[in-house]
């Protein structure tokens, strides 16, 4: 049966009372170079039972659910299954034994069907051969049972990403499955597919299996969830039944500050408009007709679920995607064609990638080269091509202290900061040019609160100084709470522009289920008779 | 993605500050040991003359090692280094000794053969920094491309056979002219490369930018660097570095040779590794490729002094190279 | 690859487009443009279809699919091989010196020494090949490194082996019977080479290894958390291509007649060039070996009209490095054009 430790009496005997307990993790921790991923982290699960881990990211939930997948062993704490202790678990044998993970990041080979990445790695067939009928028909079997529009056949590589998603879930149910870790799943479904996804839910809780559900969406998850564990920092803060706790106390728990404080009021004053996009579309079509405008001193948001095009469209604006048709006008000036980055720093536009490390920062160099990469060009860094290295020292210093860099060290390499200093260091490199437009690319993703108030307090700084700042986030709190103007983007369009009272949750989400895709139809259908 | 996704991704490499400063102390502890054990079998490696031979003979590596290093740096390659300087070679001798026949003035003589030798390997450059960065083609596949074009155009225009007679100004130029009295003129043109390339890395944007390209191209792309532009230019700068390589090495034989480039792509790749620079791109210097060409210089030197087949050496240049891009695996902290 | 998808939700963009590409990717542009040289060059190449030439470059082109097959298997895993050249010339040479040396003591088992040269030959290029697998599969050092560095080491053997001077005294059967016999009318290395060519078909389209390659060169990451041996399957492939240039190594062996150090120097680049020209993608996970075969073929056709243009071999040389750079960056343009989702 179930070993207790001494710390958790009571609660281990509670579990020892229920045979049920499917998954029990005790003092977790876990450590990554720079960074302590998981801080003692308690974490159960009973069968047919829906635990909701709740958290920003980078607070842990990854870490935590890629340990119970087997993705890594955790440097301390105990991690039972089904009354078995696991050591040095490895995701072939998780799998095995009926643990199924479908994560936000897909684990699918393009160039493969969708038949093909089912089966990866447990083909079906004898010494060496493949039995193409038997994989056939499981997989065709499969899908059914989940009732998704996807083919044996289709190559991976050529579907959506809400079709590639349906492959990744349909994988975790190739084998037994007793504990379901969805990651984040309706990231891109239509309320249909949504509802299709509740409904298997609720059919699996019923037969009996656990499943973790990580998502921050509060609306959604507290429909079927049945307990919440929330992680700051990678700590765990407290686990509540659902029903017991309402929306804004979540988010208290999840940021650790109560909501006005977590987000500083902004004095908004609009001004002229410095950024004018009208009825752009992209050359891959990641976003079609789509207008707005930034003006100084306000802060212009832009919301919308993960693949809807606003990273796409604020890329294009900078030059980083191409745009097929439509205009781009910084100030009273109309850009051509193809708008080039070192075009737009000329012209005072800035922006901030949402992947830090790959697009960002030159992990290997030190903090001084990256905050003066973009200004390279300025007279306070360079006379004509030849650096002026003690001028380069004083003004990155200069911005470093003014940004509170801990430690505020120039010379460090910037791949051992943490997540909060290397977004300083990025944001650095606005300062170090004269910047009136701002364009802010998921700016708090994976980094500490304390980080985060910062960077929330540049933005007001920045504001009250006349630069007009373009917010793009997946984090409805924080684009809900700091933009003066709200534009919601939704399957490459733009659907809506909110202001005032009407920037709130629900409006939000309405605006998410308006457009439906011609085969939505069948699928409302099913989902009609399935629940 | 947050860091923590990232470091999921990672391959947690070992390297950190103790190691680099380790390994980096490493080669010339090395160097110095190989000089004495090899010193005790054959007292003649450390006499004054064969040390002047390996100043000279390093000389040249230490421009073709620079030439390799400008490109790997920004994580490319270049296969085509032997090669070019085989092209080159023939079609500066030819020229010369073509302008030489005709009874042209010596100084004109020696300019041609100077403006064909870099023109060549500008050409060279502009061919394969072209490819490389504005079609984004593997640069490995390119100069793979260019090697064979240079070595066909090597074994055309001589015929197969060497260009001889190339004329004294122009050697005396470049390799036995008595420019600083006791200093060898490969010697010092090696240190002014090495002095200007120093400061080209360290002191100009265009150097900074190589570093961070190097580093992270898509980063320095967003920070509105022109990468295309330098990545082409880096290629041309290291086309020339091994233009005049090859010219220096042509006043040394006294004439134009198809197959001077020989194992010159793969000891190049070797000193520049050994002596710090990263496969990975984004570190490197002008030290590094010294120390790297210095022991490269001195193990074939020791080998032909302990008269070891020419052939064994080829299979040690190899097993070096394999041992190099182990070494540089330890030694990447990429995260 | 983690790509970066997006939902479009929108129209399909021009279906005329989109549907000539889908024909283009089906059968590629190779078949067509095979045909299109043949009916040039027989129309404009003195000699060109000619029963003695057509057998000429058939047993030539056959050396180079079994090499570009080869080749194109650690394509497919996202490396690449720049020791094939290298190995077929070991193999040359061990594999006459073995032969060659047990002539003495053998005289009347020619069967024996046969086995016994084959077996030599074969050994090298399993050696290098799991020199090269092992150093990319758990050292994760870059594959042209490893790949150069064992190209020298073999290069340097060879040489130092045999001192540059080639190696005679092959059995007689081995080298009339197999090298330069005629099986029903058609050169010994054709049905070698379509032996082979099959072999890999069932391996890509009907076993776990041929799924496995695309997996490992399309999307590691999701390979190994699939559970799919990567470091097994990334040596397997690298053995299986310096195999595969040691056979190709012996048949040519055999027809020469003798085991050489020297042999063909460009053989690397042309296995390169088969297997891009044939659709291989550089970037791993695309290969199909039905087209590499008529790469090969297509490069040889290409030689052949160019000898019999006598054009100059050292120019030759220049036109392949010229078609190799071409044909890559075809390809880089193409995949631009389809992008993945």
């Amino acid at each position: 049966m179930v070993e207790s430790s001494l710390a958790e009496t009571p609660r281990a005997a509670q579990a020892a009372a229920r045979e049920d307990l499917l998954l029990e993790m005790t003092r977790i921790s876990k450590r990554f170079p720079g960074v302590l991923a998981l801080d003692d982290v308690d974490f159960d699960l009973r069968a047919g039972e829906v635990h909701v881990l709740f958290g920003e990211n980078g607070a842990g939930k990854s870490t935590l659910i890629n340990i119970i997948a087997g993705a890594f062993a955790p440097d301390a704490g105990e991690f039972k299954f089904r009354g078995r202790s696991l050591v040095r678990l490895k995701p072939h044998a998780a799998r095995m034994m009926g643990i199924s993970p479908v994560f936000q990041e897909f684990s699918l080979v393009p160039e493969l069907t969708v038949e093909e990445n089912l089966f990866l790695g447990r083909e079906l067939g004898a010494g060496g051969f493949l039995n193409h009928a038997a994989m056939r028909a499981k997989a065709r079997s499969v899908i059914g049972e989940l009732g998704f529009d996807i083919l044996p056949d289709q190559k991976v590589g050529a579907l959506s990403r809400a079709h590639q998603q349906m492959v990744e879930i349909a994988k975790a149910f190739l084998t037994e499955v007793r504990l379901l870790i969805l990651d984040e799943p309706t990231a891109s479904l239509t309320e249909a597919e949504t509802q299709n996804l509740f409904a298997l839910v609720g059919r699996l809780k019923s037969a009996g299996v656990g499943i973790i559900y990580v998502s921050h969406r509060i609306q959604e998850f507290q429909k079927i969830g049945d307990r919440i564990t929330v992680l700051r920092d990678g700590r765990k803060i407290a686990t509540v039944k659902s029903g017991d706790v309402s929306e804004s106390e979540l988010v208290e728990l999840m940021t650790g500050r109560k909501v006005g404080v977590l987000f500083p009021s902004i004095d908004h004053r609009p001004a002229a408009k410095l950024l004018e996009v009208e009825d752009v579309t992209l050359s891959d079509r990641s976003a079609r007709n789509v207008s707005f405008y930034a003006r100084a001193g306000e802060i212009t948001g832009i919301a919308g679920l993960v693949g809807c095009g606003k990273s796409e469209i604020v890329r294009a604006v900078y030059g980083l995607e191409a745009i097929a048709s439509g205009t781009v006008r910084i100030g009273d000036e109309e850009m051509a064609a193809r708008p080039t980055p070192i075009d737009m720093l000329r012209r005072g536009v800035c922006y901030f990638p949402s992947d830090r490390v790959a697009e960002g920062l030159a992990l290997g160099r030190p903090v001084r080269e990256n905050a003066s990469m973009a200004a390279l060009d300025l007279p306070t860094f360079s006379q004509a091509s030849i650096l002026r290295r003690a001028s380069e020292r004083r003004a990155i210093q200069g911005i470093v202290d003014k940004l509170k860099l801990r430690p505020p060290q120039i010379e460090r390499t910037v791949a051992k900061l943490s997540g909060g200093n290397r977004q300083k260091v990025l944001l650095a490199r606005g300062m170090t040019r004269d910047i009136s437009v701002f364009l802010f690319d998921e700016p708090t993703v994976g980094i500490d609160v304390g980080a985060k108030i910062e960077v929330y307090e540049l933005m007001k700084s920045l504001v009250a100084e006349g630069a007009a700042i373009v917010l793009v986030s997946s984090e409805l709190p924080e684009v809900m709470n700091l933009s003066n103007r709200l534009y919601v983007m939704h399957r490459s369009q733009m659907v809506a522009e909110l202001s005032g009272a009407d920037i709130n949750e629900a409006e939000i989400f309405s605006h998410f289920f308006r457009e439906k895709r011609p085969e939505d139809g069948l699928a409302a259908a099913r989902s009609a008779m399935a629940t | 993605m947050s860091d923590v996704d990232v470091a999921l991704r990672a391959r947690e490499t070992p390297a950190g500050g103790l190691w680099r400063s380790l390994l980096a102390v490493l080669l010339p502890i090395l160097i110095v040991a190989m000089e004495l054990g090899v010193y005790f079998i054959e007292p003649r490696v450390l006499s004054a003359g064969n040390l002047r031979n390996i100043l000279i003979q390093s000389s040249y590596l230490v421009l073709f090692a620079s030439a390799q290093m400008v490109v790997i740096l920004t994580r490319g390659f270049d296969l085509s280094l032997g090669a070019s300087v085989s092209a080159i070679s023939v079609a500066s001798a030819l020229v010369m000794t073509g302008l030489d026949a005709g009874d042209a003035a010596p100084w004109i003589v020696v300019a041609a053969g100077l403006v064909t030798g870099l023109g060549f390997g500008f050409l060279v450059g502009l061919f394969n920094g072209g490819f490389i960065s504005w079609l984004g083609i593997n640069p490995f596949v390119v100069t793979l491309g260019s090697l064979n074009i240079c070595l066909g155009l090597a074994t055309t225009m001589s015929g197969g056979r060497p260009v001889f007679n190339v004329p004294d100004p122009f050697s005396s130029l470049l390799y036995n002219g008595k420019l600083i009295p006791g200093v060898p003129v490969p010697v010092m043109l090696a240190a002014a490369v090495c002095i200007l390339l120093y400061f080209l890395l360290d002191h100009t944007v265009f150097g900074r930018a190589l570093y961070l390209i190097g580093n992270n191209p898509r980063a320095a792309l967003l920070a509105g660097l022109p990468s295309r532009r330098y990545l082409l230019v880096a290629y041309i700068l290291g086309a020339l570095l091994a233009a005049f390589g090859a010219l220096m090495l042509t006043a040394r034989t006294g004439s134009g040779e198809p197959n001077l480039g020989g194992s010159l792509m793969l000891e190049s790749i070797a000193a520049a590794v050994i002596g710090g620079v990263s496969l990975q791109g984004g570190v490197g210097g002008v030290i590094p490729v010294i120390l790297g060409s210095l022991f490269i210089t001195m193990m074939s030197n020791a080998m032909n002094l302990l008269r070891i087949d020419g052939y064994i050496q080829q299979i040690l240049l190899g097993v070096i190279i394999i041992a190099a891009i182990f070494l540089d695996r330890i030694r990447s902290t990429r995260a | 690859m983690t790509a970066r998808s997006t939902d479009h939700g929108g129209a399909a963009p021009n279906v005329a487009l989109d549907r000539f590409y889908r024909l283009y990717g089906a059968i590629g542009f190779l078949p067509i443009m095979l045909v299109v040289l043949i009916v040039l060059f027989a129309i404009f190449v003195p000699h060109f279809l000619v029963l003695p030439n057509v057998l000429n470059v058939l047993r030539s082109s056959s050396y180079l699919v079994i090499l570009a097959v080869g080749q194109m298997l650690v394509l497919m895993v996202g490396g690449f091989d720049l020791s094939v050249g290298a190995v077929v010339a070991l193999t040359s040479v061990s594999s006459a010196l073995v032969m060659a040396g047990l002539k003495g003591q053998m005289a009347d088992q020619p069967a024996l020494i046969i086995l016994a040269g084959v077996l030599a030959g074969l050994g090298c290029g399993f050696l290098v090949g799991l020199v090269n697998g092992l150093c990319v599969a758990f050292l994760s050092v870059s594959p042209f490194m490893v790949s150069l560095g064992t190209a020298s080491i073999a290069t340097g053997s060879a040489l130092l082996l045999t001192n540059g001077i080639p190696v005679y005294g092959m059995p007689v059967g081995y080298v009339d019977g197999f090298g330069r016999g005629l099986w029903f009318k058609l050169p010994s290395a054709v049905y070698l080479a379509i032996a082979i060519v099959a072999v890999v078909f069932v391996l890509q389209n009907f076993t776990r290894m041929g799924r496995y390659i695309v997996a490992i060169g399309g999307n590691l990451q999701a390979a190994i958390v699939s559970g799919v041996p990567t470091r097994f399957y990334l040596v397997a492939t690298y053995v299986l291509c310096s195999v595969f240039a040691s056979i190709s190594g012996l048949a040519l062996t055999a027809q020469i007649g003798s085991g050489q150090a020297a042999i063909n120097s460009q053989l690397t680049l042309e296995s390169i060039a088969a297997a891009v020209i044939a659709g291989v993608s550089l970037k791993g996970g695309v290969g199909k070996v039905e087209m590499v075969a008529l790469g090969a073929l297509f490069l040889l056709i290409l030689t052949n009209a160019m000898d019999l243009l006598t054009i100059d071999p050292r120019i030759q040389t220049i036109f392949l490095g010229i078609i190799v750079v071409l044909a890559v960056a075809l390809d880089e343009l193409s995949t631009r054009r389809t992008r993945r989702v």
